[in-house]
């Protein structure tokens, strides 16, 4: 039940009762029942100012006559509310929540049901926290003076009245009428008298006094205060009346009490009082800071999650970047490759040739196409193709196209090979064909240079590369011209390594960080490398060579040497070395170097690999070419390149995708539901069924909430709650939901008519998940609460005895018509129902103490709707504060009062006029007319008795103005002048004969 | 390489209950399929990745409660879809017959423009079969919609009609993709876009009412 409306009939114009609460206020043992509001003011800078109104209430408070105002709150600067965990208890989940009011002034504590409910309460309070932001104006609170300057208007404080009805005369209330002192208040009242008199009370305090004092302070009045402490009453008791006196909604200070004769004998009284306090308060709180910053962020997480629910769809759908997800597609491409792809056999012919700044003189088909079969790809590469000054400064020479055209006239006749690249570092030159027919399947094509010459950076010396993709596989050929020098060896090395890690291949997706010579699946290394061969003098080499002793030579080769110490070409391999050294001849000859110099032969002319599938057919020098220097090397291998089957791609990826939709799919919330359908039977007016399921999560965390149907205010009808209504779920947990079906005076009418129906459909979202869908279904029996006047005057028989639809066509009849009688069976002059309760209460309460002011029985009630429904009023059997509670709610229930709302604004006018009131009485519907002229004898009835009953006119005219009498634009606004005049207009008729 | 675009958007499943809407999304996107029947009674959606004219599209498909009594609210999603199989069942006239009813709610709450296809399910049941297939093209001919007899449980052209259904609606918004490939580097999500068109719809379907 939303409280708040109650609340809100409490409130003057401009303020709104954003949210309420029923907690219970603990105040040292004794525990008493609160309504919570939250109010907003609405400035008309259009600021708004918030303050937490408290109320002391009937059980379940349905109208602003069922609470009464206890004190006001503002949420100043300094206000806090926040969760605290009661000492020294364990926190159980489900139990009450505790939380602490704090301002400069007070400190209370409450108790509030644990639940949704309560968290949104708390929520709001937090937001409408004013804060610390210097920007914003302190908050003034002008508009709460209203609420201060109301009270004398209402009550004329009478000492004996305050002593014999206390709970009517809360010190600051009245505005919402405060008919009942609630029974809880009651009880307060007793216990802190109770107690105070077994205080023992030194320094002269009249115990009596004392008394009298408390007796004023739980009234609410916040009246007293400074007085009783005097007493030496416990420290709780103190702070209790200091809580009391500045909480008051500040509608006393401390100075007011004097106003009231009280303080004149005690001047320390008050100083005593603040002392004691605030060193109590010192004390507590250092002890409660931790725990008040705990859960202080505590409450704000909560205020951030319930951000979350109002979910952002286009937040959410970016959240699924698909960027990342082609990331994670392509890795997965790449760890199922095997799945995919196949390998098949390329033959690649790898030549390295020393040209020593020599054109082409003779063909090169004897280097270039010694083999029978047709290379599928071609890696030519030269060095020293140019040693000019031109082309080292100025990186041009005509011999890049004569050697291009030598060596591509002389590829294997039996295919056609296109050139992929040509790459050329002064004299490192590298070419790359293949077959026509493999063109198609070579991608990604990237050269580059790194020179290590002159300065360790010139073209001199170096290495010049081309990567490629074939088909799938990724393949990198280097053609390095390394430092010369018998003794340089090491400089080789590194010229190496400076090679490896400065030739970097730029990606086509420029996200990505460049490649290097390493990251390819095959790579073959050819060149001049100059490694020579070492401690052996020129002869001893040249006898090994006409040996053909070519493993012992190899065992002096440098290269072979630095491989084995793993300072060079680490992962390298190369094949047996079956051919004499390559340099260095005497041009034009095979003779070895005749030259000053005379160097002694050597194996700089290499080729290499590293990869997986490669399998090396031949590695030759060719002794018939004799332009250079040295003679060119070939070697011939069969590489197995991974080919990819069509077919199967697309099956992979295809599977890639589905599981990660899958995956996707698997990630959205989903939950169980224990149960969908709901029926709700027999339901009856102002009686509570509940109905509870639970929500089981999946194994996604999930955030769930009864949304709104479409144009619908509210995620269910009128008269069913959820509780809670909305939650996070953690993977695997649950959650009981109870729906709570309660129909009252504004939900019943429609139910009686069958405009409504116990019919309706919830919608459970789940924050970026389904939706579910819960139908509730039921029964509602009419009741003759909620019924108009006029309907019930025609029903001669019990509502529960006639059929739905006569039921239904009375309940829609309109007002007017029903005077015209000719057309239906005679009616009654009134409804019986209202007969028999008032009968009742003829009978046996016309002496009642207390009749109207004390809360019926819960139990007791729906005995009498029941009795009353079914006409068995034979065995009407209920304590006489509950047949006038009936009657109240029976008069509260109409839908259209007895003063007609038409008639409401005519009334009022004629208020203090009583030939204009009788007369315009005289113009209501017959039956209404019946139904006030027969209160107003009861009730004149009951005035007779008031020596014992102590009624009088005002109180009567003050409960009943307000339930005869209503204003016809509803509950939003309620003026003290409408609502006194309204009681002035019954109170005419209760002081004249009818 | 050609920058690859990514469009999403939703399709929706509507027809009677028990005509196997929930089978045709759980064959489509889990290629499963359990016999037994379980009423949707809310509305569920899974995601499914697909390849059309070279475009990666990203499909968000609903399925909603076919129980009549639920219509009013399942009505509500329709403004969201791009895409809509109105479904029936091969083997119950009556599902058939209520595809006009279906239409018509579709052309209240749809938005314009969106693309529908007719389905008959269950085309494996032909001995039970009370809908002719020249009753299904002649119905789809009437709206100007293309039809598909589908098995969910012999996976018959499942694939075929999501496909076509997607094909539809990227035809529909080729102005929209056009105008992205203009925008290199960008992705798109149609149901997106249109989010971000809907949002200025007033204060109703504010925070409270989330209907995705």
């Amino acid at each position: 039940m939303d409280q708040s409306v109650a609340i809100q009939e409490t409130l003057a114009e401009g303020e709104y009762c954003t949210i309420a609460v029923q907690g219970v206020l603990c105040k040292g043992d004794s525990r008493q029942s609160r309504l919570l509001g939250l109010v907003r003011y609405r400035l008309e800078n259009g600021a708004q100012e918030h303050a937490l109104f408290l109320y002391t209430h009937r059980r379940m408070a349905i109208t602003g006559d069922d609470v009464s105002l206890d004190q006001i709150v503002p949420l100043s600067r300094d206000f806090m509310l926040e969760e605290v965990s009661p000492d020294g208890e364990l926190y159980i989940l489900g139990s009450d929540v505790t939380v602490q009011l704090d301002t400069a002034e007070l400190r209370l504590v409450f108790q509030l049901p644990f639940g949704s409910h309560t968290r949104m309460f708390l929520q709001e309070v937090a937001r409408a926290c004013p804060g610390f932001d210097p920007e914003t104006r302190d908050p003034e609170f002008l508009w709460l003076s209203r609420h201060r300057f109301a009270e004398p208007d209402v009550q004329s404080p009478k000492p004996r009245e305050w002593n014999s009805d206390p709970g009517t005369r809360s010190g600051f209330t009245p505005i919402g009428g405060g008919r009942y002192q609630s029974r809880n208040a009651r009880r307060g009242l007793e216990d802190v008298l109770l107690r105070s008199s077994s205080y023992i009370l030194p320094g002269g305090g009249a115990t009596e006094e004392s008394e009298f004092l408390l007796a004023r302070e739980t009234l609410g009045g916040g009246t007293v205060g400074g007085r009783s402490a005097r007493g030496g009453l416990r420290d709780e008791a103190l702070e209790e009346a200091d809580r009391e006196m500045s909480a008051g909604g500040g509608s006393r200070e401390r100075d007011c009490a004097g106003g009231f004769n009280l303080d004149s004998s005690r001047p320390n009284g008050r100083g005593l009082l603040m002392d004691q306090n605030s060193g109590a308060r010192c004390q507590d709180k250092p002890d409660n800071f931790t725990r008040q910053n705990k859960s202080k962020s505590e409450i704000t997480d909560m205020v951030r999650s319930s951000t979350i629910t109002v979910s952002d769809k286009a937040h959410i759908l970016s959240m699924h970047k698909f960027g990342l997800r082609d990331t994670i597609v392509k890795s997965h491409l790449v760890q199922k490759e095997e799945d995919y792809t196949y390998i098949q056999n390329f033959r690649f012919f790898v030549g390295t040739y020393n040209v020593n700044g020599q054109s082409p003189k003779e063909c090169l088909r004897p280097w270039l196409s010694h083999s029978t079969q047709a290379p599928d790809v071609y890696c030519v590469g030269f060095q020293e193709l140019d040693l000019s000054k031109e082309a080292f400064f100025f990186h041009d020479t005509p011999k890049e196209e004569e050697w291009f055209k030598a060596v591509s006239e002389s590829l294997h006749p039996g295919a056609k090979y296109a050139k992929v690249k040509l790459i050329r570092l002064v004299g490192i030159m590298l070419l790359l064909y293949v077959k026509q027919e493999h063109a198609a399947h070579i991608s990604e094509v990237e050269a580059e240079t790194v020179g290590t010459g002159i300065m360790g950076r010139m073209g001199n010396k170096g290495g010049v590369a081309i990567r490629f993709q074939l088909h799938n596989t990724s393949i990198c050929v280097v053609n390095s011209h390394l430092a010369a020098h018998t003794e340089e060896y090491e400089r080789r090395n590194q010229d190496y390594k400076d090679i490896c890690s400065r030739m970097q291949f730029s990606q086509v997706d420029s996200s990505l960080p460049p490649l290097t010579i390493s990251k390819h699946d095959v790579i073959l290394w050819l060149g001049d490398l100059n490694y020579r061969i070492e401690e052996l003098d020129v002869e001893k080499v040249k006898m090994l060579i006409e040996e053909k002793a070519f493993q012992t030579l190899y065992a002096y080769d440098q290269l072979k040497i630095q491989v084995a110490a793993k300072t060079v070409f680490e992962g390298f391999t190369e094949g047996e070395l079956t051919f004499q050294p390559t340099y260095k001849y005497d041009t034009g000859s095979d003779d070895w170097d005749t030259s000053e110099k005379c160097r002694a032969p050597a194996w700089c002319d290499r080729v290499l690999w590293k990869g997986k599938n490669i399998s090396q057919l031949s590695y030759q020098s060719h002794m018939a070419l004799k332009t250079s220097d040295h003679k060119p090397v070939s070697s011939v291998f069969d590489i197995g390149v991974r080919v990819v089957n069509e077919e199967l791609y697309r099956k992979t990826l295809e599977e890639i995708v589905r599981s990660l939709d899958k995956m996707e799919n698997a990630n959205i919330p989903s939950v169980s539901l224990s149960k969908r359908e709901f029926c709700f039977e027999n339901v009856k007016y102002m009686q509570l069924q509940t109905e509870s399921f639970t929500i089981h999560n999946g194994q996604v965390p999930c955030q769930f909430e009864f949304i709104n149907k479409p144009e619908e205010y509210s995620y269910c009808k009128q008269w069913l709650t959820a509780k809670p209504s909305k939650g996070f779920l953690l993977p695997d947990s649950h959650v009981e939901i109870e729906l709570e079906l309660f129909v009252n005076k504004a939900t019943a009418t429609k139910l009686n008519s069958g405009e409504d129906k116990i019919e309706d459909i919830l919608v459970l979202h789940l924050d970026r998940g389904k939706d579910y869908f819960l139908s509730v279904t039921g029964n509602y029996l009419p009741s003759c609460f909620g019924s108009p006047i006029h309907t019930l005057c025609y029903m001669r028989e019990p509502i529960l005895d006639l059929p739905l639809e006569t039921v239904s066509k009375l309940t829609l009849m309109p007002v007017q018509t029903a005077d015209d009688r000719s057309q239906l069976e005679n009616p009654m002059e009134i409804p019986k129902e209202l007969w028999m309760m008032v009968d009742y209460l003829y009978r046996n309460a016309i002496h009642q103490e207390d009749l109207f002011q004390q809360p019926g029985l819960r139990t007791e009630f729906e005995h009498i709707r029941d009795c009353l429904d079914t006409g068995m009023i034979d065995n009407l059997c209920a304590s006489n504060h509950s047949v006038a509670e009936a009657l109240l709610l029976f008069l509260e229930s109409l839908p259209e009062p007895v003063i007609c709302y038409s008639t409401y604004h005519n009334c009022l006018e004629c208020s203090g006029n009583y030939t204009a009131s009788k007369q315009v009485i005289s113009t209501l519907p017959t039956f209404h007319k019946n139904v006030f002229n027969y209160l107003m004898a009861f009730l004149q009835e009951l005035l007779k008795n008031s020596a014992k009953n102590h009624l009088d006119e005002n109180i009567l005219a003050s409960i009943f103005g307000s339930l005869l009498l209503r204003n016809p634009a509803g509950r939003q606004k309620l003026d003290m002048v409408e609502k006194k005049k309204a009681q002035g207009f019954i109170h005419q008729f209760l002081c004249s004969p009818v | 390489m050609a920058k690859q675009y990514d469009v999403l958007f939703r399709l929706l499943l509507i027809g009677d209950s028990g005509v196997g809407k929930t089978c045709l999304l759980c064959r489509f996107t889990d290629n499963e399929f359990h016999s037994s029947h379980i009423s949707t009674i809310g509305v569920d959606f899974k995601m499914k990745t697909i390849e059309v004219d070279g475009i990666k599209v990203r499909i968000q498909i609903w399925d909603t409660a076919g129980q009549e009594r639920y219509q009013t609210i399942t009505k509500q999603y329709y403004r969201r879809a791009q895409g809509i199989f109105l479904v029936y069942d091969i083997s119950s006239e009556r599902s058939y017959q209520h595809i006009m009813k279906w239409v018509s709610d579709v052309d209240e709450y749809a938005p314009e423009g969106v693309q529908k296809i007719l389905i008959g399910n269950k085309a494996d049941e032909e001995q039970k079969r009370q809908v002719g297939r020249e009753q299904g093209q002649q119905l789809a001919k009437e709206y100007g919609m293309d039809f598909y007899e589908t098995s969910a449980c012999t996976n018959l052209n499942i694939k075929e009609s999501f496909t076509r259904l997607t094909e539809l609606v990227l035809q529909a918004h080729r102005k929209e993709l056009d105008g992205l490939r203009t925008r290199a580097g960008n992705e798109l999500a149609l149901a997106e876009l249109e989010e971000e068109e809907g949002k200025p719809e007033g204060p109703a379907n504010s925070s409270k009412t989330c209907w995705c």
